[in-house]
């Protein structure tokens, strides 16, 4: 990679942490909902960078035009906009914070002590790999080795926009 | 300036420790937005952190381990399953607001006793 491609990989990891900060810790879900859109744009352009440019593309699409609108929708569809009821002021922010502060510094102090060449056996492969369009492996091996997760999810699917349209029918 | 240090700082955060520390902050402010948060919505923001952190786990060591193709699919697959359970768990909030009037996640108490 080069020095620019560095840097901007660099940027989408700042984009993804400070919109995830956000979504986290801003009192109103609104806004916490729409920083989230941050944070799914940013782990896209991760995605483009680890070479998963068909999941790149799903993720935009099925996060940042799908999830997070339908979650825009719930919020307006529940409450009135900028309405104090909105408001979700963290009262009992500290037991979170210390649960998660101290399970984040365990996991980075374990991941710093790794060896970084962990992959350095098979980097031929992997530079072949990273430059590989990615859509026909993906299409080849659904329709292989997994295809009866992909026929399973199929039905999940169909049953999840079934169930969905059921629980929320007006009565 | 230590410009060299900053090259290796630069180095590091873009391989495949940087996509983990990533993932493991996603995943630990998931956690945070769970617990600390009253909000079903805002509960439901948490849980796709965490799903995006995993997903990201995948994909990083998709890319630096295995070199091949199935740590995508896995990922494929959360996707897929996130979107589902999205639908339909802001369906149950709308019909839980419908009941209640509020989408308080402590108010969900009706089977209780």
């Amino acid at each position: 990679m080069t020095t620019g491609m560095k840097l901007v990989l660099f940027a989408a990891e700042i984009l993804t942490l400070a919109a995830a900060l956000i979504a986290t810790f801003h009192p109103n879900v609104l806004y916490g909902a729409i920083a989230l859109l941050g944070t799914f744009v940013g782990v896209a352009a991760m995605y483009l960078f680890a070479g998963a440019d068909f999941l790149a593309g799903a993720q935009i699409i099925v996060y940042v035009g799908g999830v997070t609108i339908l979650i825009l929708f719930a919020i307006m569809l529940t409450q009135w906009l900028y309405q104090m009821k909105l408001r979700d002021i963290g009262t009992k922010l500290l037991v979170p914070v210390l649960i998660g502060g101290g399970l984040f510094t365990l996991l980075v102090k374990a991941l710093l002590d790794i060896n970084p060449q962990f992959a350095a056996e098979n980097i031929e492969k992997s530079q072949k790999f990273l430059h590989a369009p990615k859509t026909p492996l993906i299409g080849e091996a659904l329709l292989n080795s997994y295809l009866l997760p992909f026929e399973a999810v199929t039905i999940l699917l169909l049953g999840a926009l079934v169930g969905a349209v059921w629980i929320a029918r007006p009565r | 300036m230590n410009l060299q240090a900053l090259d290796i700082f630069l180095d590091k955060a873009t391989g495949v420790q940087g996509f983990l520390v990533v993932g493991a902050a996603l995943f630990c402010l998931g956690i945070i937005g769970v617990l600390s948060r009253k909000n079903a919505i805002g509960i439901l923001l948490g849980i796709e952190l965490i799903l995006n952190a995993a997903g990201l786990n995948f994909v990083a060591f998709s890319r630096y381990r295995t070199a091949a193709i199935d740590g995508q699919i896995a990922n494929l697959f959360v996707i897929i399953i996130a979107a589902a359970e999205a639908a339909v768990a802001l369906a149950i909030i709308l019909r839980f607001y419908r009941l209640k009037q509020t989408i308080d996640a402590d108010e969900a108490n009706l089977l209780r006793n």
